[in-house]
């Protein structure tokens, strides 16, 4: 209620307020800031504990602060970001007047927003408050040089003062949000927070690249540590992504290009040609009853195999396909690689006219509010670890080509046969982090996360469908650290899987009966082992998916030093990204299991849907402002601007620049460009940052 | 007596304090070993590739691994007088393989330095350097080889040293300025009389 009654006696003011600044602007820069209210700037260091104090003289960089030109009190406190350490700030504001305020801790990234607030709360306009970071950038670099550390926090301070003395009041813009999502990605994740926020009244739109959603988690064939059969488990997330109302599904679909900022993203999605209409494509082109009912006529007269990548090529699909039985939706797709255009499907469909062999890429334009990317994993391609023979000798599997030998509708029926005879093997060997945990460059630095528990449940379904096969597990550490997860560990134990705790140097083939020996030291006897095995699974290591890099870069978000997509916070926004209005879903943020995927799908979803059901965002009002009487009409920064963000106006009989405020980042471009100085970066102003400068250089206590 | 014999002894070792013991740990030597070493035993996780890569290993109780957690804790003492320090062949298959990243060949290279300025070198080590001294060659050339190389068509002695005699001289001049030779004189000389 507080709230929304703030809003209300806010909401007038703000109007009138943002015209004022468009015009205090050019004023500021026409007449020195001395000759306006004398600034009166208030200056707090924090002690953050000891993470400041500890290496900061604070009694010497307060007196300092006193010193300086237009501060009119200095404080310290403790913790400045508790509820006393902000109390003072407001309270300081009133008592004596101040016109800026300097905190001088950590990082703004950090705690801005809350000494804004703070600012705020004394009456003060909460862009009066500039941030003097002595923690990241002073303390914590300068641990064990008191002194240096002191003198770098009194040249923070004196630098933040002198921009605090010339800060402006300025006022946040509001837009509002378009009603409407985009997930990309279809896996496990992507289904998940679609259906939250479709669930949640918000009109979703899913891009999913192949044919059919599901992702990794439908070519699994059961799930840890419950054992259920993935299939039976997802299929019915699949249906419920199909049927939803507010869903629009596009499968065989990738993001071409973005525009826009939250709440008002414009995203073009291409819709790759299909080769086959939908019912309501072919009722759309007036075809009566028709469009693929996915009868499968069209796959059994297809003169072309191909191998079917679902089932990591090692079943047959022909030109014109589906990855397998259970699809959403259900509508073939033509392999355009490898079509010959025969036209027997053609003919074998007949009045359903379905198929059509001349179709042509679409460009698709949504406007959405928020958006989730959840672009998944590739397995890492571990024949790169040549030392492990992997794509070299024939019974050496990854663990996804062991999850469809070992599932039921998978290449054998759910009968795990080696790949070079067909025998049903007697003795499996796990290796354990292939390719994980591998500082070497080649592998990944990182834990996969999921790799030990997988094998685990492999280890199970060997046992439990091959009587009399042992499996071996070579591992370096079993992180069973999920709920349930380490009483699966002891359940496997028990059922007879034999664990040796140690990394395999290298696997060699026995040419004649294609046996595989491995070399490991079984690091818990002390003794090199030499083990002979019918067949080796490499639990190998994960990476983000081939896409991800140029679907993270349309949305600007960054990435990680090990590739995965960098999340807003590790700890405390996992989800969110530095980009307003775009989230992460599952296992593109980093390595998750299947109930972590979900947790996060769920995560994104609540956080894409708060912008949506507030109806606007606030925008920070660092945007260009033109000082029209400077402007001479030349329009180089319109080009210029990397956010068409600018534009020529006829104004007073003459072309002066205008900016779009919602589109204007305030990146600095046109302002660092324009010859006439007549572009004025709202709180990064030219005369702002020169008396940054000055401060830093030639400033200094009297 | 007779009949006992050694089963006193073999008992008191097996019934000897094993623990490991905070002074027996040097914390200058893991340091000492990386500089020395130029690489990085304090990373190790003990996954046991290096053993299992290892040609000795299998045909001997060396095991590298032990050696590499030796540097890590600071074990001078046990790493240095373990006569298994010796045993490496450096063909440095551990060295390809660490997947820390870390150089075991390199680690065992450094300890191997380290021993011998305590004097702890093995006799046949030694030898070789007296064999370096007088031939320039570790296993210098014999006669069954000179009949193969005549076979083949080479000349009897390789263009090494043995081709060239005149040089043995800045070999040994080499390893005169270290004080090799003159150190593994003294030893052989104390361990054989």
């Amino acid at each position: 209620m507080a709230e929304k009654k703030t809003k209300k006696e806010t909401a007038p003011k703000k109007k009138e307020a943002t015209k004022a600044t468009a015009k205090a602007a050019p004023a500021a820069q026409k007449a020195p800031a001395k000759e306006q209210k004398k600034a009166r700037v208030g200056v707090f260091i924090c002690h953050c504990g000891t993470n400041i104090a500890g290496s900061v003289d604070i009694e010497d960089v307060q007196e300092y602060s006193k010193s300086l030109p237009d501060v009119a009190f200095a404080d310290n406190y403790q913790y400045m970001c508790s509820t006393p350490g902000q109390k003072k700030i407001a309270d300081a504001i009133k008592e004596h007047n101040l016109t800026g305020i300097v905190v001088a801790a950590c990082s703004p990234r950090l705690h801005e927003p809350t000494f804004r607030t703070a600012t705020k709360e004394g009456g003060l306009n909460p862009f009066r408050f500039e941030m003097a970071n002595i923690r990241e950038q002073g303390s914590w670099v300068h641990m064990h040089d008191r002194e240096g550390a002191t003198d770098k926090a009194k040249d923070a301070i004196r630098i933040a003062v002198a921009k605090a003395s010339m800060l402006e009041d300025l006022f946040p813009k509001t837009v509002p949000v378009e009603k409407a999502a985009m997930v990309v990605g279809a896996g496990v994740a992507g289904m998940q927070a679609a259906l939250d926020l479709a669930n949640a009244g918000i009109k979703t739109y899913l891009i999913e690249k192949n044919p059919t959603i599901g992702g990794r988690m439908s070519q699994l064939d059961k799930t840890f540590p419950t054992l259920d059969c993935s299939q039976c488990i997802l299929t019915p997330k699949m249906v419920d992504v199909g049927r939803a109302e507010n869903i629009e599904l596009m499968t065989c679909a990738e993001v071409e290009d973005v525009e826009g900022y939250i709440g008002n993203f414009d995203v073009t999605i291409r819709r790759k040609a299909r080769g086959v209409l939908t019912p309501d494509e072919a009722e759309a082109k007036g075809i009566v009853g028709g469009g693929c009912n996915g009868c499968g006529d069209c796959e059994g007269v297809c003169p072309v195999i191909k191998p079917n990548p679902f089932e990591m090529g090692m079943k047959p699909r022909k030109a014109i396909y589906i990855y397998h039985p259970q699809v959403v939706p259900l509508i073939y797709t033509i392999d355009w690689d490898s079509c010959i255009k025969c036209g027997l499907c053609v003919d074998i469909c007949g009045d359903k006219k379905a198929i059509d062999l001349e179709m042509q890429d679409e460009l698709v334009k949504v406007k959405v509010g928020t958006a989730i990317l959840a672009t998944g994993y590739d397995m890492f391609p571990i024949e790169k670890k040549d030392e492990w023979g992997y794509k070299k000798y024939e019974n050496v599997v990854n663990s996804l080509e062991f999850e469809r030998l070992i599932c039921a509708s998978g290449p054998t029926g759910g009968h795990l046969v080696r790949p070079s005879d067909g025998e049903t093997p007697k003795k499996v060997a796990f290796l354990l982090c292939a390719g994980s945990r591998d500082n070497t460059g080649v592998g990944k630095p990182y834990c996969s996360r999921f790799c030990c528990m997988y094998s685990l449940k492999h280890a199970h379904q060997i046992i439990e469908k091959i009587p009399g096969c042992q499996p071996y597990l070579f591992y370096m550490d079993i992180r069973s650290f999920g709920k349930m997860y380490e009483e699966f560990y002891y359940r496997i134990q028990d059922e007879g899987a034999k664990f040796m705790r140690g990394r395999v140097a290298n696997v060699l083939e026995d040419p004649v009966t294609k046996n595989l020996i491995i070399n490991a030291e079984d690091t818990l006897l002390n003794r090199p082992i030499n083990l002979e095995v019918d067949m080796v699974v490499l639990a190998a290591a994960v990476q983000p998916a081939e896409e991800t890099e140029r679907t993270r870069k349309l949305f600007g978000v960054s990435r990680s030093m090990d590739g995965w997509l960098l999340e807003a916070h590790p700890k405390l926004n996992p989800c969110g990204t530095t980009t307003a209005g775009v989230f992460l879903a599952g296992v593109c943020q980093g390595p998750k299991d299947i109930p972590d995927t979900v947790a996060s799908a769920e995560g994104a979803a609540s956080a894409a849907s708060i912008p949506i059901h507030r109806g606007e965002v606030e925008l920070e009002p660092y945007f260009a402002q033109c000082i029209e009487e400077k402007c001479a009409g030349c329009g180089m920064c319109v080009n210029l601007c990397p956010y068409q963000a600018l534009a020529l106006v006829e104004k007073d009989g003459r072309k002066v620049m205008e900016v779009t405020e919602a589109k204007c980042k305030g990146c600095g471009t046109c302002g660092g460009f324009c010859p006439g100085g007549a572009i004025w970066m709202q709180h990064f102003a030219t005369p702002q940052i020169i008396a940054q400068i000055d401060a830093f250089l030639v400033g200094g206590a009297k | 007596m007779a009949r006992t014999k050694g089963y006193p002894e073999a008992l008191d070792k097996k019934l000897a304090d094993t623990r490991l013991y905070e002074d027996e740990r040097h914390p200058d030597f893991t340091k000492t070993v990386e500089k020395v070493s130029m690489t990085i035993p304090h990373m190790c996780f003990q996954c046991g590739t290096c053993t299992a890569s290892c040609p000795s290993a299998p045909r001997s109780s060396y095991r590298i691994r032990k050696f590499v957690r030796r540097a890590l804790l600071g074990l001078e003492d046990e790493a240095l007088t373990d006569p298994d320090l010796w045993l490496c062949t450096t063909c440095y298959s551990c060295t390809d393989r660490c997947p820390r990243d870390i150089a075991p060949t390199d680690v065992i290279m450094a300890m191997r330095n380290l021993a011998f300025k305590r004097d702890i070198v093995p006799v046949n080590f030694l030898k070789t350097v007296q064999a370096i001294y007088t031939t320039g060659h570790g296993v210098p050339n014999n006669d069954v080889n000179r009949a193969a190389r005549q076979k083949l068509g080479l000349n009897a002695e390789p263009p090494t040293t043995h081709g060239f005699p005149q040089y043995v001289k800045g070999i040994q001049y080499i390893l005169d300025y270290y004080e090799l030779k003159k150190n593994a004189d003294r030893i052989v000389k104390e361990r054989e009389g």
